[in-house]
């Protein structure tokens, strides 16, 4: 089976985001053949390269989102009056308030077919026509009140970025040729936004089917990072353009695979159906903590270990505070911080702020009147004498703690998981979905529970023990390049098995050959019965298939096999957990 | 898949590194001084502290307190998604969230979206920070673009131009020719020098053939008065007339060009920065672009009757004998004038990506005065002398410089209308951005 796997400033490129993934997806998949569309981010990327492709990857096609192809064409007055009807009907989609779906849709198609049929949209969206037409839209009544307040400049640049998201339209990757998106049987958009664009695009013009999987949210980050320094005017309508194409791209998938609960939330929000949804846990390599998680052997019972990057963000000051309070209760206990600052002078200052904290709070101290002291924080970096490689830093403690304040997917704790070590983390970001019950949880910016969980840890030799094997177990199931890749290998074959292209069949001759399909592959209708309507009417089912009874499976937005996998998806679900002792805060600090 | 704790909203309660001086702050201090809690007991002595602080900070209304910690985010918002966004960029998670009542970040964000505090009349008038100082405007980024000394760069082809109108009279017989064509190629050189590190540089799409055009031009109004009068005379022969004191002019006028292009795309920005709305942005510059016009045209006009006087246009003029002195050296000056404009309008499009019309409007003069030649040459033909008539009466009435004055002057007024139309739109004025 072919699969497009559609990416932006991603995989084939050595500077790309998520490429480890998408490498181990394409390899690990490799009875697939795989033609890769990606749009790269800046020139500074394309001269770097790509990493090594296996040769599954039949094919890699690249465009750049970060210049336009003026392709000299001009439009007529009908092209012109075309484009018009369209970018109007996009604008106003972007400029209203309320549900505008629909005609997003139809704008969005409206602009890619001109694109296909004439090309020079990247002109014309930069047209007086076109800036005009923003402006109307904007000063519409109805209009988003931040977007009335538009100026010129600000409108300008909405339509300098909306081209530069819209490039996708013009690409050459919709026919039905061989090596175009036309001739796969499934698109796999390795994140949402503009690289699901082309997707949406081919499922427009050949009806591929498409998947999306997303780690991150785009529109999030749009929010956080990418505008930063529009006026908040333009920040409003590029916002408003990022959250209806997210909407247009949940709507069109066949099926999203979101990476965790939170990007999950993020989609729902954005009008995904949850019935499309499946939750698929990124992938880590496990081999390499094999050794360390199956040993069963704690060298340093007493040592609690953090590893990460360094930063204020990981809130280590906390982490000190509640190490002098379990050095209170527990007099042996020792705290290795394990970890490079992060870029920037911030994260260094911060290292040497927590350096300077440690040695106040905690004097050296020797075994006996004659031996050298040592500090009981000790601060490496993996890679250093004491720290060889990562398994080795899990390997130095008995219990792993994560003391941050934001966290996104903590892989550290993950990692801690596959060494079996217990863990006392913060709540905070995925940490609750990623531990589930295998390891005590407490709030951020609480010092005291966070020590208290680290005590009764450390007293308890069994339980941590317990939590340990539970928690690899946990990641085992949940967090290996094994799941994530056999995830996919089922999503695709259903996909696939459920909502094929329908080409139409022609000979060697390219002429088209009637009756190649069977009338009945037409026909819409279920198959099989469900069990609900076989026990309401068992004399249907015995005849056969329910004829035209029901909706077709494939011809809407929302095919309706999905609704009876929804359940299983639930990650709460799928854990076991083996110590539901701590529900979250509970006990520790709010009681 | 981390998330990204910078965010650009930026609130005291971000995570950083402290502020104080040592590594000793209050809570290093409680963590030694606070005497040893019996560990049967954490729970109690924790709760406390806890329900008081939250009695004190938060009262009756603790959204309100979470607003006040989070203005400036609040405040950027442009939807409640971007509040959400922000929230969950310090750390806030669903199970926060209900603290605040609510069942998650989402449904929070919407509350105090709705409650931030709008007064919209201020902010309409003012220009916003960011829109003033907005990259979108040609100005700016031409400014930020613009290597130093450009302004005294643009002198660079007057001064070579008026050192080969000093130095090729000194030579004579074939050194003379070749000295013309390397003078040629210097001022040619200068030139290109000037229109590709200056302000009339052309980013986008250009037409390779307006630089003939240019060429043919130039050439005209050196030679092409002198070469037409003897054609209508009756033989090519020999050498004609030149007018260097029009090239020189032209030569110099590029100084003036180059510093009203600047003058041109400075105000527009500033124009664009302010407007409200197209109309207005093209209600405000269309008298830019008329007065930079003129204050050119002026500029140039003066070069023009400088130059003429210094070289003695006007005997050079009378000497090739069609007897109209006045006359003559008027329409010199405006087919120089005429041509100078022609130019400087048909770059200006060039620059802000209108390239198409003028090279046709240029292709459309130089076919003039190829026509005006023709037709005087084809005048000697046995029975063809009518075809020569028109041209020949005109040169009789106002002198030989009328062709290209005509084909010049009309071809300006063209583009002068196409530039009042195009220039005047917002869209010319935003430049691509530039690849990263």
């Amino acid at each position: 089976m072919r699969i497009g796997l559609l990416t932006e400033g991603g995989y084939p490129y050595v500077t790309g985001e998520a490429r480890l993934w998408c490498d181990r997806l394409v390899r690990g998949l490799e009875q697939h053949a795989f033609d890769v569309f990606a749009l790269s981010r800046s020139a500074r990327q394309e001269e770097q390269g790509w990493i090594e492709l296996p040769p599954q990857v039949h094919r890699v096609r690249t465009a750049p989102l970060w210049t336009a192809e003026d392709d000299g064409v001009v439009y007529g007055r009908r092209g012109r009056r075309r484009f018009a009807q369209h970018f109007g009907e996009l604008a106003t989609a972007i400029c209203s308030a309320g549900d505008q779906a629909d005609r997003f849709a139809y704008a969005l198609y409206g602009l890619a077919d001109l694109a296909r049929d004439e090309g020079g949209l990247p002109v014309a969206l930069r047209s007086e026509l076109a800036v005009r037409t923003l402006e109307r839209a904007c000063r519409a009544p109805g209009a988003l009140r931040t977007g009335r307040q538009a100026r010129v400049p600000d409108l300008l640049a909405v339509a300098g970025l909306l081209e530069r998201a819209l490039r996708p339209l013009s690409l050459d990757w919709y026919e039905d040729a061989d090596g175009c998106l036309g001739a796969v049987d499934l698109c796999h958009a390795a994140s949402g936004g503009t690289a699901a664009l082309p997707g949406l695009l081919a499922q427009h013009f050949s009806g591929v089917p498409l998947l999306v999987t997303e780690y991150g949210v785009p529109l999030r980050a749009h929010y956080l990072g990418v505008s930063g320094e529009l006026s908040a005017p333009a920040r409003a309508l590029l916002a408003s353009f990022h959250g209806r194409l997210a909407t247009e791209v949940y709507r069109q998938a066949t099926l999203v695979t979101p990476g965790n609960t939170h990007a999950r939330r993020w989609q729902e929000r954005c009008g995904a159906d949850r019935a499309k949804l499946r939750t698929v846990y990124p992938g880590m390599a496990a081999a390499r903590f094999a050794d360390v998680g199956e040993s069963g052997v704690l060298d340093d019972a007493d040592t609690l270990v953090w590893v990460g990057r360094i930063e204020p963000a990981k809130d280590l000051i906390a982490l000190l505070h509640a190490f002098a309070e379990v050095r209170k209760q527990e007099p042996g206990a020792r705290l290795r911080i394990i970890g490079a600052p992060a870029e920037g002078p911030d994260a260094a200052a911060y290292l040497a702020h927590c350096r300077a904290l440690a040695a106040q709070l905690f004097p050296d101290e020797a075994d006996g009147a004659h031996a050298v002291g040592a500090n009981p924080v000790s601060f490496d970096e993996i890679g250093g004498p004491e720290v060889s490689e990562l398994a080795d830093a899990y390997a130095s403690g008995g219990i792993v703690v994560l003391s941050s304040v934001v966290e996104g997917f903590p892989i550290s704790l993950v990692e801690a998981m596959f060494c079996g070590r217990a863990t006392v983390s913060t709540d905070v970001g995925a940490v609750v979905e990623i531990i589930g019950g295998t390891g005590l949880v407490v709030p951020p910016r609480n010092p005291r529970a966070l020590a208290d969980s680290c005590v009764a840890l450390l007293r308890d030799p069994e339980r941590r023990a317990r939590l340990g094997a539970a928690a690899r177990a946990r990641a085992m199931e949940l967090f290996t390049v094994e799941q994530n890749i056999e995830a996919f290998r089922s999503i695709y074959l259903e996909i696939v098995s459920h909502c094929p292209v329908r080409r139409d069949a022609v000979d060697a001759a390219g002429a088209p050959l009637p009756f190649a399909h069977p009338a009945e592959s037409h026909v819409p209708g279920r198959w099989a019965a469900r069990a609900a309507t076989a026990a309401d009417v068992p004399s249907r089912v015995a005849n056969g298939p329910n004829w035209g009874a029901n909706r077709p499976s494939w011809g809407a937005n929302r095919p309706s096999w999905v609704v009876n996998a929804a359940d299983r998806v639930e990650p709460v679900e799928l854990a076991e957990p083996v110590e539901l002792a701590e529900p979250v805060g509970s006990g520790k600090a709010e009681a | 898949m981390n998330t990204n704790p910078a965010g650009g909203a930026t609130t005291s309660d971000a995570p950083s590194t402290p502020l104080s001086p040592g590594a000793w702050d209050t809570r290093s201090d409680e963590a030694l001084t606070e005497p040893v809690k019996a560990p049967g007991t954490p729970k109690a002595s924790q709760a406390s502290p806890a329900s008081r602080a939250a009695g004190r900070r938060a009262g009756a209304d603790p959204v309100k307190a979470l607003m006040h910690r989070y203005q400036a985010l609040c405040a950027r918002a442009v939807d409640p998604l971007d509040i959400a966004a922000g929230l969950e960029a310090h750390g806030m998670t669903d199970r926060t969230a209900a603290r605040f009542r609510h069942r998650d970040v989402f449904s929070l964000a919407e509350e105090m979206y709705a409650r931030v505090p709008r007064d919209s009349a201020p902010q309409a008038d003012a220009p916003s920070p960011a829109s003033a100082g907005a990259p979108a405007s040609a100005g700016s980024a031409a400014s930020a673009a613009l290597p130093g000394g450009w302004a005294a760069l643009a002198l660079v082809p007057g001064a070579v131009c008026a050192l080969a109108v000093t130095l090729v009279p000194l030579t004579s017989g074939q050194a003379r020719i070749s000295a013309a064509l390397v003078a040629a190629l210097a001022v040619a050189g200068a030139l290109r020098m000037v229109l590709r590190y200056g302000p009339l540089r052309a980013v986008g799409r250009t037409v390779p053939v307006t630089r003939l055009w240019v060429c043919w031009l130039l050439g005209y109004a050196l030679l092409g008065d002198g070469l037409l009068r003897a054609a209508l005379a009756g033989g090519a022969e020999g050498p004609w007339p030149t007018r260097p004191a029009a090239v020189l002019g032209l030569a110099l006028a590029v100084g003036p060009a180059v510093w009203c292009a600047r003058l041109f795309s400075a105000q527009a920005g500033r124009r664009l920065a302010v407007s409200r709305g197209l109309e207005d942005f093209a209600a405000a510059v269309w008298p830019l672009l008329i007065g930079v016009f003129l204050l050119f045209l002026a500029a140039l006009t003066g070069l023009l009757l400088l130059t003429g006087h210094l070289l003695g246009d006007g005997a050079g003029a009378a000497g090739a004998g069609a007897g109209t002195g006045a006359g003559g050296a008027g329409g010199a000056l405006a087919a120089a004038g005429a041509l100078g404009a022609l130019l400087l309008l048909a770059r200006l499009l060039t620059v802000y990506g209108f390239p198409g019309i003028p090279a046709a409007v240029l292709g459309g003069a130089c076919a003039a005065q190829a026509l005006a030649l023709a037709a005087a040459f084809a005048g000697h033909l046995p029975g063809c002398g009518f075809i020569a008539a028109p041209v020949d009466a005109a040169v009789r009435a106002w002198g030989a410089p009328v062709v290209p004055a005509v084909a010049c002057g009309a071809a300006a007024l063209a583009l002068l209308a196409y530039a009042a139309r195009t220039l005047t739109r917002a869209s010319a004025h935003a430049r691509p951005e530039t690849t990263r």
